[in-house]
């Protein structure tokens, strides 16, 4: 063996061994891998998201829009109809559930820093659902939706859901890469279309310089509508009529923190080139902030139906 | 090692009347406890507590007779077993001129 062979024969026994371990084959990692959740043996980091509060632990000081994202769940899929499905990897789920509350938005995020710049993936298995109305009375229907024994009306109470980042670094650059599926428009039609917001997301401390106040139930992400784009063309995904069929759907989203760009996103068999997007930086530097890497997954309902996102498991890897 | 979890489950909500927390689930959980921080009572007021259980999430009912209470600032804590897939607690507020800010945490633990 020479030395120029060494790499090729190391990435292909990595290969060998990644695709012979049933809980890596289905993920397809970068080089090194930073986070492999499997939510069986607990939230594995994915925490509730809040905004900042002051000195003195003051909790009134936190925006009304950051300050009720609601505590990740870990669920084992039941349902009222036919009792648990359990998750694609054992028994449990990551579960975010939004309030009954039109435009509410429950997040997990997960807390890590950068040691190194490059490509960076995060993949994960998911689902999307409404929550499941029961003796409800008048039109079989909803938004755009009517019940025809296929297409459900709940699919159309479901709004959206999004992966992000938040990062800094290279002397406080703070900047989010997002992908977010719109399920449906805010007066609930369908859409099934991905999107990107072309702003930063507002700060608690913009808040507090007077620059912005939002209300309760705002889209935190980017809150006016205007401000996301398409990317790609519209995908349809499983759903599976009813809103107690559960079906798992592959994520992979790549960014570069070395360009501070998007790469690509792949979600099933799709795969949408993101690397012309713009990634807007936040105009000022960010103390405290120094190679923040933090991912995060929302969910929010268009509807004021609770709407969940079930995580089975996230793997993050990196080329650094 | 066992798996343990504390949600918040209202952080600092003032409450009127009456109130149920958002549905959590806690099947892997074989214990779980409440914790009620009451951070302010209006003069009067008197805050009572049920804990619910659900299968499903949509449908609930209680889990036993115990009404907690609370009258004034303070934290006060009650445990809960032999629960199903999901826990919440009903409430209500009562008095002359009824409120309550709350922080109510779960405490689940394997």
């Amino acid at each position: 063996m020479t030395t120029s062979e060494r790499p090729d024969t190391a990435a292909a026994l990595r290969d060998a061994i990644v695709s012979a371990d049933p809980r890596l084959s289905k993920f397809s990692p970068l080089r090194r891998i930073l986070v492999h959740d499997d939510f069986n043996t607990g939230t594995h980091g994915w925490t509730e998201l809040i905004g900042n509060y002051n000195g003195v632990g003051d909790l009134s000081t936190v925006d009304d829009h950051m300050r009720d994202f609601r505590p990740p769940q870990l669920s084992n899929c039941t349902f009222f109809d036919t009792g648990t499905h359990g998750a694609m990897s054992g028994s449990y789920a990551l579960k975010l559930a939004t309030r009954p509350y039109t435009g509410h938005t429950a997040t997990a995020i997960r807390r890590l820093t950068m040691s190194g710049r490059g490509l960076l993936q995060i993949e994960a298995y998911l689902t999307f659902k409404s929550e499941a109305t029961l003796g409800g009375e008048g039109q079989d229907q909803f938004g755009d939706v009517t019940w025809d024994g296929n297409l459900h009306p709940s699919e159309a109470q479901f709004g959206c859901f999004t992966v992000a980042t938040d990062l800094c670094g290279d002397g406080g650059l703070r900047y989010h890469t997002v992908a977010r599926y719109l399920n449906t428009t805010l007066d609930n039609n369908l859409a099934r279309q991905w999107v990107y917001p072309t702003v930063p997301e507002p700060t608690p401390r913009e808040h507090l310089e007077g620059k912005i106040k939002l209300a309760y139930a705002a889209d935190f992400t980017a809150p006016n509508p205007e401000d996301w784009k398409p990317f790609g063309e519209p995908q349809e995904l499983c759903y599976n009529e009813v809103p107690t069929k559960v079906n798992w759907h592959y994520l992979r989203w790549v960014i570069d923190t070395s360009a501070r760009r998007n790469v690509e996103l792949q979600f099933n068999d799709r795969i949408y080139d993101m690397s012309a997007l713009p990634v807007p930086p936040y105009e000022e530097r960010y103390d405290s902030l120094e190679n923040l890497l933090n991912f995060y997954f929302s969910v929010r309902t268009h509807s004021g139906v609770r709407n969940f996102l079930f995580l089975d498991s996230v793997l993050i890897s990196t080329e650094w | 090692m066992r798996q343990a979890l504390t949600a918040v489950l209202e952080r600092d909500t003032t409450f009127t009347g009456d109130f149920a927390t958002e549905p959590y689930e806690a099947a892997w959980a074989g214990e779980a406890r409440w914790f009620v921080n009451a951070l302010g009572v209006s003069s009067g007021a008197v805050v009572r507590m049920v804990t619910q259980i659900s299968p499903d999430g949509l449908t609930w009912c209680d889990l036993d007779g115990a009404e907690h209470e609370i009258a004034g600032p303070g934290l006060v804590a009650w445990p809960v077993s032999h629960f199903g897939q999901w826990l919440r607690m009903r409430g209500t507020v009562t008095g002359d001129d009824p409120s309550a800010t709350l922080r109510i945490y779960l405490t689940a633990k394997s």
